[in-house]
């Protein structure tokens, strides 16, 4: 599927504290990045709501990655503990709606994980690509606002 | 530093760790553990006396492991405060042993010949010192880590000898004065009730014991044989409980034969503890059990040890395979019969003392293992034969080990004259009516505090626990006296005691590096003749010399030994060895965290050979060698005390290596030119430095690697690679000398490795407790790597010195000063301006339904008196996680709000 050009766009939650500072260090090191990664910065994983990745994903979104901190080192203590529950049900809720679950992943990286932050995000973009482009029928009358 | 420790305005938590940190920038709540001391900091006076008789040695940490130092002693010269400190560590033998005594304590007196005062250490424990050191099952032998080595320690055969060597001169005891007017009434004399006896009649109560018997001692007295354990040895250890003021009434049975009842006691006497024992044999429930010549051991023994005359066959056959059954055996057998022992498990399930199997055995015993009779045989009422069948063990039962069942038709006869039952015991409950009785008919008692249903009556014991052991009767007694003086005082029964020490397995000793093996003694036995012919003592004690060998063999696991040696010096009365941890709570708007860093742990790269030469030293035990305080006074000498002609020191190790650390550890570079400049000027030996690069990088450095390259030392640029210890104890450093372009090797006497700095192994635990983040190189992450270097991600906390990053005095003192500016200007400023990332509700959508309440990690939310969710604005951090979690969007996080969030998502994407 790689093959016809398809460039996945990818809305990426990032904790300010750690998978922002990963993402940050990963450029400072100059590390080869994916272009497809689109970040927005949030101050704790656990106010990704499901509003927001269910906006992504209708906005043209074809994949959202959640990064927070490692379990144990959320800077608010246990904000990612919400978050980790948040998420499964979340892709139960996107293959009700006939959406691959596989588009939206939840991953931790701390603010030293300069080459995760690479790999996981690297990987993603091409799990993304394999599945292809987002098609929703209804995506341009949907909206949750 | 001294200056800090004097400051009024600084009080220091010295031998303390933080524990607990909750809150926020000027409002922190700290729970400090401060670890005992043993000594009381207020009545120190750093004199040193108390150092002069501590028995134990072990390696100094401050001075690397080159010296050795007390277990009481003074961290190094300029300790802030100057006070002395114990090192005490929980021990597997003290840990384990039932009576919990100081054991290492009395081997390390053993082994400085100062043998009164090990007996007076045990005493203080118990007065069964001679009887313990011969009968004691000593679980604690299983645990002793000298087996990690080569084999336990001979704890037992220990205690036996500071009693043989020190009692027989020891002065008699003085009464002791009664302190308290209660009573306390005790059933039975053995070791259960007359260690409760001898703990209460110290602590100042009145005691009296009743014994139903002529003599006192238990099971003691008329279970075990004198072969184990002579009269006198017993007679002399109650003599000395007696001599305290415990009054023993021997033939007074309770409850029968006339005796005063349990509730005449109960009315006498403000406690009573019962330690009846378990005296009543169970019954072998076969065909012919009836015949004469059926006898029961505790009767056997009992009439043996009363010097009654007991009438026994040729062929005797023991059944049962406890302590009392060999007993039973050894002692036929020195009546001159012929003797064999059934038993219907193998050998490993034998409840008896292992070592007491093996004598019988010596001594001509036959064993039948996995047998049990299923009749005995008479003719004109004379037993003739006992009939057995054959057994093999199944499954597990209650107690763990496999329940043996009968092999069909396997039937054997055993031509036999007497059979000596000893299949069991338990206590005889009948004449103590009102207490309560297990379904094991055991009397029912607390385990932990040995009381039982009824009000002011104690028990423990055999009587509790079915047939045990004397030192497990001896813990039960020292428990119940500890319950039953808290009962008469009002104290709570429990609170602020340990019931629960250590398991051995979680206790963590270090086996020092090259320890030298070392045999176990074992003590010289009666000739074999004596031993089969008489009941004369068959183990015959250690020498003097035995006792100090084997005593130098422990490896003092828990340092300070509890001799006292030190309290008896101290003339400030500031050492108590009953501290216990304390926990301090404070109050603080700020913390600085300074907890320093970890030095590279050379034997991580085996090619630097560290630990395989004395000769090879880390920068820090250099540091150490050439300190007016250190093991050679100052002088660089090689561990053969020759001055070195060669040496080489390598940089780097541990540092900018793939595997070891990536980072440059800052300081090595510089602290190696001091070296190398130090063994020039003091020594003139040739030094060849290894070095990647040469990394001056302070002010005045580079000027001072000028002076050294003038001293005359050999640079070569490249990493040393291999350090390699010649038969003859010479020492060969290879490295590629990259200006030449090809491998060199020297050989030397001495190798100083430049070993870097890294993160504590503890970084980890640190970094959780305050809220730090870490970078990639282990170190504590500060706010921005350039313009906030001591600040730290979580308001209020700063770093100071090599916690954040590796670097030498001036420039940990620079941070330092820097940390303390930042937080003074804090404090001082009285008020903090927080982000204005908070959240925000907006009361006309939220419901009440409290889902943000119980999502904010800081319980800033609450709901008012309007049933309306409310953000305290000093507590929210902002994380949004409420938001995330309100079902009607009534809460805003500043600055993240939904709609900004969905702006930037549509932004991105389009
Ligand atoms: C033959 C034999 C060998 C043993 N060998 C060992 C050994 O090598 N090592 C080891 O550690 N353990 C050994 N034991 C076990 C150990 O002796 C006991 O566990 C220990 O003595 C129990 O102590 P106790 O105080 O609970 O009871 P006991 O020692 O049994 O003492 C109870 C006392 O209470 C008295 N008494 C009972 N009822 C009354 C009453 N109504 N009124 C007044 N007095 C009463 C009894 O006469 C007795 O003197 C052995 C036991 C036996 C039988
Ligand atoms: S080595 Fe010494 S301190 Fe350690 S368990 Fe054995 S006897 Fe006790
Ligand atoms: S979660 Fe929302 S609706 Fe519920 S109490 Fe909080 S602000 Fe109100
Ligand atoms: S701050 Fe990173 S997950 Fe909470």
């Amino acid at each position: 599927m790689s093959g016809d050009g398809f460039e996945p766009r990818i809305v990426a939650f990032l904790c300010n504290w750690c998978s922002y500072a990963g993402a940050d260090t990963a450029g400072v090191s100059r590390l080869e990045l994916p272009p497809n990664i689109l970040p927005v910065r949030v101050m704790c994983s656990g106010r990704v709501s499901a509003e927001m990745v269910l906006k992504a994903l209708l906005s043209g979104a074809d994949g959202v990655l959640v990064l927070g901190c490692h379990i144990g080192d959320c800077h608010y203590g246990s904000g990612n503990h919400r978050t980790v529950k948040r998420i499964p049900l979340l892709r139960r809720l996107m293959t009700y709606m006939g959406i691959e679950p596989d588009r939206l992943r939840l991953d931790w990286v701390s603010g030293a994980e300069a080459g995760h932050f690479a790999k996981i995000t690297t990987e993603f973009v091409e799990a993304v690509r394999a599945l292809g482009p987002l098609s929703l029928p209804l995506r341009e009358d949907l909206d949750t606002g | 530093m001294m200056d800090a420790g004097r400051h009024p305005n600084i009080e220091l938590l010295s031998y303390s760790a933080v524990v607990d940190v909750q809150g926020y920038v000027g409002n922190f709540q700290v729970r400090v553990k401060k670890k005992p001391r043993y000594i009381d900091l207020t009545k120190c006076t750093g004199c040193g006396e108390c150092v002069k008789e501590c028995p134990v040695e072990v390696d100094s940490e401050f001075e690397v492991g080159l010296t050795k130092r007390k277990a009481i002693y003074r961290p190094f010269a300029q300790a802030i405060p100057p006070a002395f400190v114990i090192d005490k560590r929980p021990s597997p033998c003290k840990s384990t042993c039932p009576a919990h005594i100081p054991v290492q304590g009395y081997i390390a007196l053993i082994g400085q010949g100062k043998y009164d005062k090990a007996l007076a250490l045990i005493r203080e424990t118990t007065a069964f010192v001679g009887t313990l050191g011969r009968v004691c099952h000593h679980p604690c032998e299983l645990e002793c880590k000298r087996k990690d080595v080569e084999a336990p320690l001979a704890i037992c055969a220990l205690k036996r000898f500071a009693y043989d060597v020190a009692a027989p001169t020891a002065p008699p005891p003085a009464p002791v004065e009664r302190v308290y007017g209660e009573k306390v009434a005790i059933v039975g004399t053995g070791p259960a009730g007359l260690s409760a006896a001898y703990d209460l009649v110290r602590m100042g109560y009145g005691v009296t014991v009743y014994e139903a018997l002529p003599v006192a001692g238990g099971m003691l007295a008329v279970g075990i044989p004198a072969y184990r354990l002579p009269k006198d040895v017993l007679q002399q250890e109650i003599d000395y409980i007696k001599a305290l003021g415990v009054e023993i009434k021997l033939n007074t049975p309770i409850g029968r034969d006339g005796g005063p009842t349990l509730e005449d006691l109960r009315r006498d006497y403000d406690a009573v503890f019962l330690a009846v024992g378990a005296h009543r044999s169970r019954q072998l429930n076969v065909p012919g059990e009836d015949l004469p010549g059926v006898l029961h051991s505790t009767d056997f023994l009992r009439a043996l040890n009363l010097g009654q005359e007991v009438k026994i066959g040729k062929r005797v056959a023991v059944i049962g395979g406890g302590n009392a059954a060999i007993d039973a055996a050894r002692s036929a057998l020195r009546l001159g019969s012929q003797v064999t022992i059934v038993y219907r498990r193998s050998r490993a399930e034998m409840p008896a003392i292992p070592a007491e199997v093996d004598a019988a055995e010596e001594e001509g015993i036959a064993f039948h293992f996995l047998a049990t009779p299923v009749r005995i045989l008479g003719e004109n009422g004379r037993m003739t034969a006992m009939e057995c069948i054959r057994m093999e063990l199944g499954a597990p039962d209650e107690s763990g080990r496999r329940r043996p069942v009968p092999v069909p038709s396997s039937e054997f006869t055993l031509e036999v004259d007497t059979v000596i039952v000893s299949i069991g015991q338990q206590p005889d409950l009948a004449p103590l009516a009102g207490v309560e009785a297990t379904g094991w008919g055991t009397l029912t008692a607390d385990p932990d505090t040995m009381a039982t249903p009824v009000e002011g009556v104690f028990a423990g014991g055999d009587a509790v626990t079915g047939p045990a052991s004397a030192v497990w009767a001896v813990a039960a007694g020292k428990r119940a006296a500890e319950s039953i003086h808290r009962y008469l005082r009002g104290l709570d029964l429990r609170q602020g005691r340990v019931f629960e020490w250590p398991k051995a397995a979680d206790i963590q000793v270090e086996i020092p590096a090259g320890i030298e093996k070392a045999a176990r003694r074992e003590m010289a036995a009666l000739p074999m003749a004596e031993r089969k012919s008489t009941f004369k003592e068959v183990e015959l004690g250690f020498t003097e010399e035995e006792a100090r060998a084997e005593a130098a063999r422990c490896l003092s696991c828990a340092v300070c030994s509890e001799c006292q040696e030190c309290v008896k010096l101290c003339e400030a009365k500031a050492i108590d060895h009953n501290m216990r941890e304390e926990f301090v709570d404070l109050e603080v708007g700020t913390i600085i965290v300074a907890t320093g860093f970890a030095d590279f742990d050379p034997t991580r790269l085996p090619q630097y050979s560290y630990g395989r030469s004395p000769n090879i030293l880390t920068g820090m035990e250099f540091e150490r060698l050439t300190s007016a305080g250190g093991p050679t006074g100052g002088e660089i000498l090689t561990a053969e005390g020759k001055v070195p002609e060669r040496v080489a020191i390598i940089h780097c190790v541990g540092s900018r290596d793939v595997n070891a650390n990536r980072h440059c550890s800052r300081v090595c570079c510089m602290y190696a030119l001091k070296h190398a400049h130090l063994v020039r000027e003091m020594t003139g030996a040739e030094v060849y430095e290894f070095y990647m690069d040469m990394r001056t990088f302070g002010k005045g450095y580079e000027e001072f690697y000028e002076r050294v390259q003038e001293d005359g030392v050999i640079f070569v640029r490249g990493r040393g690679t291999e350090v390699r210890v010649r038969e003859d104890g010479k020492l060969v450093v290879r490295a590629e000398d990259t200006n030449l372009g090809r491998p060199v090797s020297a050989t030397v006497d001495m190798v100083i490795l430049g070993t870097g700095m890294e993160a504590r192994p503890d970084a980890d635990q640190v970094a959780r407790l305050f809220g730090l983040g870490r970078t990639a190189d282990g170190f504590f992450a500060e706010a921005h790597p350039k313009l906030r270097p001591v600040e730290t991600n979580t308001e209020g906390v700063f770093l100071a010195g090599t916690c954040q990053g590796p670097r030498d005095v001036p420039d940990t003192v620079a941070h330092a000063s820097a940390a303390a500016a930042q937080a003074l200007a804090l404090m001082s400023k009285g008020v903090v301006t927080i982000s204005p990332t908070v959240s925000h509700v907006l009361t006309r959508f939220c419901t009440g339904c409290g889902k943000c309440v119980l999502a904010c990690p800081y319980n800033a939310i609450s709901l008012n008196g309007d049933g309306k969710a409310e953000v305290n604005a000093a507590l929210c951090k902002g994380c949004g996680t409420c938001a995330a979690a309100c079902p009607s969007d009534a809460i805003v996080p500043l600055h993240f709000t939904d709609d900004q969030l969905v702006a930037q998502i549509v932004g991105v994407l389009q």
